[in-house]
């Protein structure tokens, strides 16, 4: 796996995006495990450890997108000027900040227009795959900024379960999170693991985090998530047990085993298919491999 | 060649040798530890930020259980630096264990500023009030201006254009350790030319140093002078604020950071009211010992040419340190390194990398994203000259000739060498060159042989 080396300069500054779920489905008192931590409180804990980023280094910057259920978008980017009165410290701290909570109201409510009629059962998955690619496009923005910039990094905030619908679209955003050397941190805040961020942090070289006391969240960020890329190679930071590699068909969507793989583009299908969907190739013989393993 | 670090002592060193009751009432200011938060190694932030909501304390074990083996040595740098600010207090107990508490009054204060955000003690003042205030392009010229007269005046009095408001007596104690009086007139040091290189954040505190430490003499705390420029750190760059919010003392240095470029006085009708700067409001960025983050202006090519885009006559003195400055155009610096300048440099004290690291840190944009932002071939000669002038190395030692025989020689030789000092021997002629440290034993020993 690619490690992070440090490019021009040897100090601290770095840029914090942060993915947070605001899944309606998880938030609301249907969930047992949430419900230890509201979603008034989970934006404390959160805006606190906004706050204590930008204020251990005069030059740190942080930037929010929200996931929804059918959307995403920028909610706040601390280096954007302040148009009021405020003092320009005041301007950036978040937790003052009533615009983030102005932005994410608007936010929330764009997001339940495009609800459709029928919900589907249980709690449903929100659009991490739109969210990460927002986060990964504004970050080819800073780096193409000259060449003095933050390093970047990418935290999730994630609760609902993994929808496999999004497998290929995470995949893509993995691998380019991989190339341009940006790691995934995740903290799941919800019931389940996810085997999609599971894998994300383990490809970038991130920290992938389920804190058992939802309730102290504030200190496991902090503790966790708030070290520069400098420091992370001399820390012992959280490593996952067992990464979950399955991978999800494309024809279907399903998580599977065993499948066929097109030898040409390498897509993964459950049946046998005369025609890969992908890349048109063609098939004469047709074999089943088991087991694949990454 | 001797490495005088004049950049080694730097600010926050001042304040850890602060008293510990002075350094606990400095702390009662919100701003001042977040100042001294954002002036800790990296590692050392983490560590203050994860003790932030612990209100036991934290044996040593378990902190370095967090670290991994190679990063030790990080690790204790950080821990030091945190008990020297008195951040962390240690406390050991009764089954001599020590562990780790962070600093009470910081740690509420922090606590505070995190949730709630900070408050400064004044307001910029409304702007009916304040008319003509600078733009942020006109402030920054002003600062520069200001700064690179104080600079020019510091190096020679004779360059300046114009005189700061500083007496002669405080120019003198600037002056110490980077300029020395000769016949001719004073000349610069080896640290004075070192202070030439180095960027404006760390000679600004370098100076405000110097200025802390005289300002004892002359009755002034130096805590308080130290918090308001903490403090002037937070300000917003550009705004304006009332004079009459100063203290006393505040008031009395007030001038003579204006001089320095730090802020800007300016009177209106019936209030006067200073502006900080960006030398101000970069402070508290240049308080860790980071890389600096400014623009570049000089262009270095292979053919050992050099182009700096600059009218001032501060960087022409600097780069006619070590480098043939050829032409001086409009906004346009033409010089040439060639071997008499670096040997002139080498001289005067400075090092290859001084030299090498000047040139990679003030690289302008266009060449500072290739990697590497100099030629290698111009770096690698830069090393190749100094290294010329470490050709010939001089090791006091004394010469043995004329032995009886050839077994008091050998048996001289094999002594020489157990001892480590055998430098050169020749057996045809049975002579050996033995380090001076070592003739008296010597001595002693052909004394015992002839025996």
């Amino acid at each position: 796996m690619a490690s992070i080396t440090s490019k021009l300069y040897s100090d601290d500054v770095s840029l914090l995006v942060v993915l947070l779920d605001t899944n309606p489905f998880l938030w609301s008192g249907e969930n047992t495990t949430t419900n230890s931590l509201s979603f008034p409180k989970f934006l404390t804990h959160v805006f606190s450890f906004l706050n204590s980023i930008l204020l251990l280094n005069q030059l740190n910057q942080v930037v929010v997108i929200a996931t929804g259920l059918n959307s995403c978008d920028y909610i706040y980017d601390s280096s954007s000027s302040p148009t009021t009165v405020e003092s320009l410290e005041n301007g950036r701290m978040p937790a003052l900040c009533s615009k983030l909570l102005q932005n994410l109201e608007e936010f929330l409510a764009r997001d339940q227009e495009l609800n459709k009629d029928e919900s589907p059962p249980g709690i449903a998955s929100s659009l991490l795959s739109g969210s990460l690619s927002l986060a990964l496009c504004y970050i080819q923005k800073v780096f193409r900024s000259g060449p003095l910039h933050p390093q970047p990094r990418i935290l999730c905030l994630q609760g609902s379960s993994d929808g496999p619908e999004q497998y290929v679209a995470i995949m893509n955003a993995i691998f380019s999170a991989q190339r341009s050397m940006v790691p995934i941190d995740a903290c799941v805040i919800g019931a389940q693991h996810s085997a999609f961020l599971q894998q994300a942090s383990y490809i970038t070289g991130g920290v992938y985090l389920k804190p058992p006391q939802l309730d102290g969240l504030f200190q496991y960020l902090s503790t966790v998530f708030s070290t520069d890329l400098q420091s992370r190679s001399f820390l012992q930071l959280p490593k996952p047990v067992g990464v979950d590699f399955r991978a999800s068909c494309f024809c279907h969507k399903k998580t599977i085993d065993m499948g066929y793989i097109c030898s040409v583009c390498l897509s993964i299908f459950c049946k046998h298919h005369k025609k890969c969907s992908t890349c048109g190739g063609h098939y004469l013989v047709s074999c089943k491999i088991s087991g694949f393993q990454v | 060649m001797p490495q005088v670090k004049i950049i080694a002592k730097n600010f926050m060193d001042m304040v850890a040798a602060l008293p510990a009751m002075k350094l606990d009432k400095l702390y009662d200011n919100t701003f001042i530890c977040e100042a001294v938060l954002r002036s800790l190694p990296p590692l050392a932030k983490k560590y203050a930020l994860q003790m932030l909501y612990i209100d036991v304390p934290v044996p040593v074990k378990s902190m370095e259980e967090w670290v991994l083996p190679d990063g030790f040595s990080k690790h204790r740098v950080a821990i030091d630096r945190l008990i020297q600010l008195r951040v962390f207090i240690e406390n050991t107990d009764r089954k001599r264990e020590t562990s780790y508490l962070l600093h009470p009054k910081f740690k509420s204060n922090l606590q505070k500023y995190l949730v709630y955000g900070g408050v400064l003690p004044r307001e910029p003042m409304p702007s009916n009030i304040t008319v003509r205030l600078p733009t942020l392009e006109e402030l920054d010229a002003y600062a520069l201006e200001q700064w690179e007269c104080f600079l020019l005046q510091l190096i020679s009095s004779s360059h300046a254009e114009r005189l700061t408001n500083f007496s002669p007596s405080m120019m003198k104690v600037f002056q110490r350790g980077l300029l020395s009086q000769r016949e001719k007139g004073p000349r610069l040091t080896e640290s004075g030319f070192q202070f030439l290189l180095m960027d404006t954040n760390a000679q600004l505190w370098y100076i405000i140093r110097e200025y802390i430490s005289n300002s004892e003499d002359r009755g002034l705390d130096p805590a308080d002078l130290i918090s308001f420029l903490l403090e002037l750190s937070f300000h917003a760059t550009g705004e304006a604020y009332n004079i009459n919010t100063l203290t006393e003392i505040q008031r009395s240095i007030i001038k003579d950071l204006a001089d320095l470029g730090v802020v800007k006085l300016q009177q209106g009708r019936k209030e006067s009211w200073f502006i900080p700067t960006k030398l101000a409001t970069n402070l508290s960025v240049s308080l860790s010992d980071s890389s600096s983050r400014k623009q570049g202006l000089v262009v270095v090519e292979t053919n050992f040419r050099m182009y700096a885009y600059s009218s001032s006559k501060l960087h022409c003195e600097i780069l006619r340190l070590f480098s043939r400055v050829e032409y001086q155009l409009p906004n346009l610096i033409v010089g040439a390194i060639t071997k008499e300048s670096l040997y002139n440099a080498f001289e005067n004290g400075i090092t290859a990398e001084q030299i090498i690291s000047f040139l990679q840190q003030n690289a302008h944009p266009r060449v500072a994203e290739k990697i590497p932002s100099v030629p290698e071939n111009v770096t690698d000669q830069i090393r190749l000259w100094e290294t010329d002038l470490n050709r010939v190395e001089m090791i006091p030692s004394h010469l043995y000739d004329e032995f009886p025989s050839k077994g008091v020689f050998e048996a001289a030789c094999e002594f020489a060498r157990e001892n480590g000092g055998l430098l050169w021997e020749d057996p045809k002629k049975m002579r050996i060159v033995v380090k001076g440290e070592i003739h008296m034993q010597m001595r002693e020993f052909l004394r015992h042989q002839k025996q």
